[in-house]
């Protein structure tokens, strides 16, 4: 169950399989109008190499990849496929190549079973009618066999997050897939759910399989990739054997920004008592008890599913407690609805950017003034000016990359939206905030944006309770370390006052 | 990126939207050109002001369905509650009720409708296409049931009259439109409820979480349509001087056209004001177009048919370069 990287050797396999080109890009180009997004690039990916590609958000990442899988078409430039020239015009020409992508957010049917998944679009027909027991049968063999300990029965929207990704990667790899791609694959898996994914992605790289990976957290580019190449506002300045570079290096060409300086860490003194929950139960946590003062900043570490979102949004008022009792400023309160944590004074930025987050069709300035329209409304309208003011102000305060407020919230890079998704509180004048996984899928650069933001708000005489599954970001930040497992709070440090090894194995359990 | 971009994406973008609007507009102003052209009888006054009056209506309605469709929602009952509220409209009229209490407590009946549809859809988790679906064929029943199935006649002048007055050469009911109109489009565009129900129409979570009251928003979207609805019972009634049940069928389909012409969108979180009541007018003008012509009545629910289809591809051809 522990964490270990069982696997080792996955530079040697690498040397072994080299040199033999599966797809080069030559002067490879996009524009969006005026936007260069990828500026010409020439890249070779060779059989069986896992590549990893890093840069912050906007750098072209994502643009790359949906060159590479058909769904956008190339400005100019050339694809080879083996030495020939194609089109990759369309995804079903892509994926004839056998190139697949797996996504940071899973794009399949969570009402149907995880063997349907599995199956779906090549599914076991017998006399017109589907082979269900068979398909059941050869899906979980194909779990087991791959060690995910996983039913293959059950619907798919009953696993985590982190489940249906890793089904998601099952499905890629038994679909005669040659170039697989994966996008940030493990933002939402557990150290256990990541290490699975691992020893999946080095027995397809083992079967000749080029890897491409794309991910923030260098670490996982050490651990896992043989070439590592680094993009930078939508210019590829390089790649890398990954065994001859370090981090530093590789900070340096995606930014120019040292790694002490990403995780911006002020110490306030603490002040008077914001929150504070007592033997606190809910639907998905039982008994907590914390409190966050004034300046603090106080941290929830654990596995995904270990109810520290639970416990927040109950907090929040999103749920009804079941039991204990919560403190506001010394008074006790009863928080029924989100409108009333609110004019208590706090705030939360929710998890899931795309389900909790954004309304994701509507512009960027809506977004950002949702949760103060009461404040601007006037004899129940909303001023025109002050709707305006508050959003601009927030877009300059925070550099929001955005066409203007009229954008829509889905044309903006990952990043961007976050920023909004925090953005949209600070209007609000509230004494706690609450921080759900800030950082998910965010790059360096915005990373190190919003911590500054967190001493900013602290300095104002603020709180935070910031839940994180990546622990040196807890680590490094938190005044007051909580680690939850198991919908239980199950220890609390001081800051620094705990290794890392003995916080996982808290949050893991042995 | 200079400041000079940024603002004329925005404009663009702005612009675009207004264009929209535009060549909906023009396409009514080219239907008008090309039947006058065409015809002798489109462009008098006694036609235009019979235009105006079939147009009103149903525009009215679509204002009200356009609220609920922006919430992602579907309001089906609209005819249904058109044809039972000008059965309460001559009920009450026929028993001695003044005007102003007839027109007061058929709202009132069709803000009841309307609760009872946020009812089912917050408290008892029905999706909305059942429970107004479900409300469509009961009002129906009940309204036959009250009359026996015979047709009420109103025999109030005054109220009947007041849909064939004109006031400053527009014909009441058009002014109705107006009335309804205005009003509608402050509160959609520039009230805060109005953005409510974008927002949860958008994302329902993102929207509760952002301290969006998306229970009150539900009921105020269906409300909103069921009075509008009402609204229009009240006018039908004075229109044909008859309250009977099975009136105004098929309304709610008009209804719905005219605001996915006006480009709303199904998928919810688009939508206007102004959008559907131009798309009212467009499926007016070609029914009114094709009697004038002597098109088969047959051929102009085809020809309304594939225009719908046409029209609404267009609108996503342009969302989708946008």
């Amino acid at each position: 169950m522990v964490g270990t990287n069982p696997h080792g050797q996955a530079a040697e396999t690498a040397v072994a399989a080299a040199n033999v080109p599966i797809l080069e890009l030559r002067g490879l180009e996009k524009r969006y109008g005026a936007t260069h997004a990828l500026k010409p690039a020439d890249l070779t990916f060779v059989r069986g190499e896992i590549h990893a590609i890093v840069g912050e958000n906007g750098a072209g990442k994502s643009t790359l990849i949906k060159l590479l899988t058909g769904v956008i078409t190339r400005t100019s430039g050339e694809v080879l496929w083996e030495g020939q020239p194609v089109a990759l015009a369309t995804p079903h020409e892509a994926i004839e190549f056998g190139i697949n992508a797996v996504h940071q957010e899973v794009v399949l049917c969570r009402h149907l079973t995880v063997a349907a998944n599995m199956f779906l679009g090549d599914e076991d027909v017998g006399f017109g009618l589907l082979r269900k027991g068979e398909m059941t049968r050869k899906a979980q063999s194909i779990l087991d066999d791959l060690g995910f300990q996983l039913p293959a029965h059950v619907l798919l929207g009953d696993l985590t997050i982190g489940q249906q990704q890793l089904i998601a990667t099952a499905r890629a790899s038994i679909r005669g897939t040659r170039f697989l791609i994966f996008d940030e694959p493990t933002a939402y898996l557990t150290r256990t759910e990541a290490a699975q994914l691992f020893a999946l992605i080095r027995r397809l790289k083992e079967r000749g399989v080029t890897i491409v990976y794309i991910s923030h957290r260098l670490e996982e580019v050490f651990e896992l990739s043989d070439r590592v190449s680094i993009l930078r506002d939508g210019t590829l300045v390089g790649t890398r054997i990954t065994a001859e570079t370090n981090e530093t290096e590789l900070i340096s060409l995606m930014i120019n920004r040292s790694l002490e300086q990403i995780y911006h860490k002020e110490f306030f003194p603490a002040g008077d008592l914001l929150l504070e929950t007592k033997n606190l139960s809910g639907p998905g946590f039982r008994d907590v008890s914390l409190s966050v003062r004034a300046g603090q900043i106080v941290g929830l570490y654990g596995l995904i599913g270990a109810g520290r979102s639970e416990f927040v949004l109950s907090l929040f008022g999103r749920h009804r407690k079941t039991g204990g009792s919560i403190f506001w400023q010394g008074k006790e309160v009863d928080i029924r609805s989100e409108r009333q944590a609110m004019d208590l004074g706090i705030a939360l930025a929710p998890e899931s950017r795309r389900d909790q987050g954004l309304c994701i069709n509507l512009p960027v300035g809506f977004n950002l003034n949702l949760p103060i329209f009461p404040h601007i409304t006037m004899a129940g309208l909303v001023p025109f000016s002050a709707d305006r003011q508050r959003a601009e102000r927030q877009i300059s305060d925070l550099q929001v990359k955005t066409s203007g407020r009229g954008a829509l919230v889905s044309s903006l890079s990952g990043g961007n939206q976050q920023k909004i998704v925090i953005g949209k509180w600070l209007n609000h004048g509230a004494r706690l905030f609450i921080f759900d996984e800030p950082t998910v899928g965010v790059d360096v650069g915005t990373k190190a944006e919003i911590y500054r933001l967190l001493a900013r708000l602290l300095a104002e005489g603020a709180g935070i309770i910031l839940i994180s599954s990546y622990l040196p970001e807890v680590y490094e930040l938190a005044d007051e370390l909580h680690v939850f497992r198991r919908g239980e709070d199950v220890a609390r440090h001081a800051y620094h006052a705990a290794s890392h090894e003995e916080i996982l194995s808290e949050a893991i359990g042995v | 990126m200079s400041t000079d971009t940024k603002s004329a994406a925005v404009v663009r973008k702005s612009s675009a939207n207004w264009l929209f609007g535009l060549t909906l507009l023009g396409l009514l102003l080219a239907m008008c050109i090309v039947l006058s052209l065409t015809t002798k009888s489109f462009m008098t006054e006694a036609n235009i002001m019979n235009l105006m009056r079939q147009g009103s209506m149903i525009a009215i309605l679509a204002v009200g369905e356009t609220f609920v469709i922006i919430t992602t929602g579907i309001d089906l009952s609209v005819g249904a509650v058109v044809g039972f509220c000008t059965v309460i409209a001559a009920w009450l009229l026929t028993h001695d009720f003044s005007i102003f209490a007839t027109v007061i407590i058929t709202l009132g009946v069709g803000v009841a409708i309307g609760m009872f549809h946020g009812f089912g859809i917050v408290q008892m988790g029905l999706p909305p296409f059942i429970i107004t679906l479900a409300t469509l064929t009961s009002l129906r029943g009940i309204g036959l049931l009250v009359t026996n199935g015979a047709t009420i006649n109103i025999v109030n002048d005054t109220f009947t009259e007041f849909s064939r007055n004109d006031f400053v050469g527009l014909p009441n009911l058009f002014w109705m439109v107006i009335l309804v109109g205005v009003p509608a489009y402050i509160f959609l565009h520039h009230s805060r409820y109005g953005r409510y129900i974008f927002a949860v129409g958008s994302n329902m979570e993102a929207a509760r979480l952002s301290g969006v009251n998306v229970k009150l928003t539900v009921y105020l979207a269906y409300t909103l349509s069921s009075t509008c609805a009402a609204f229009v019972g009240l006018l039908l009634a004075a229109r044909i001087g008859v309250g009977n049940a099975m009136q105004a069928d098929g309304w709610e389909l008009q209804a719905i056209a005219s605001s996915v012409i006006g480009g709303t969108s199904l998928f919810g979180a688009v939508g206007s004001v102004h959008g559907p009541l131009i798309g009212a007018f467009i499926l007016a003008t070609i029914n009114n177009g094709a009697n004038l012509l002597n098109v088969n009545s047959f051929w102009q629910r085809i020809i309304t048919g594939l225009l719908i289809i046409l029209i609404v591809y267009f609108d996503q051809l342009r969302r989708r370069r946008g």
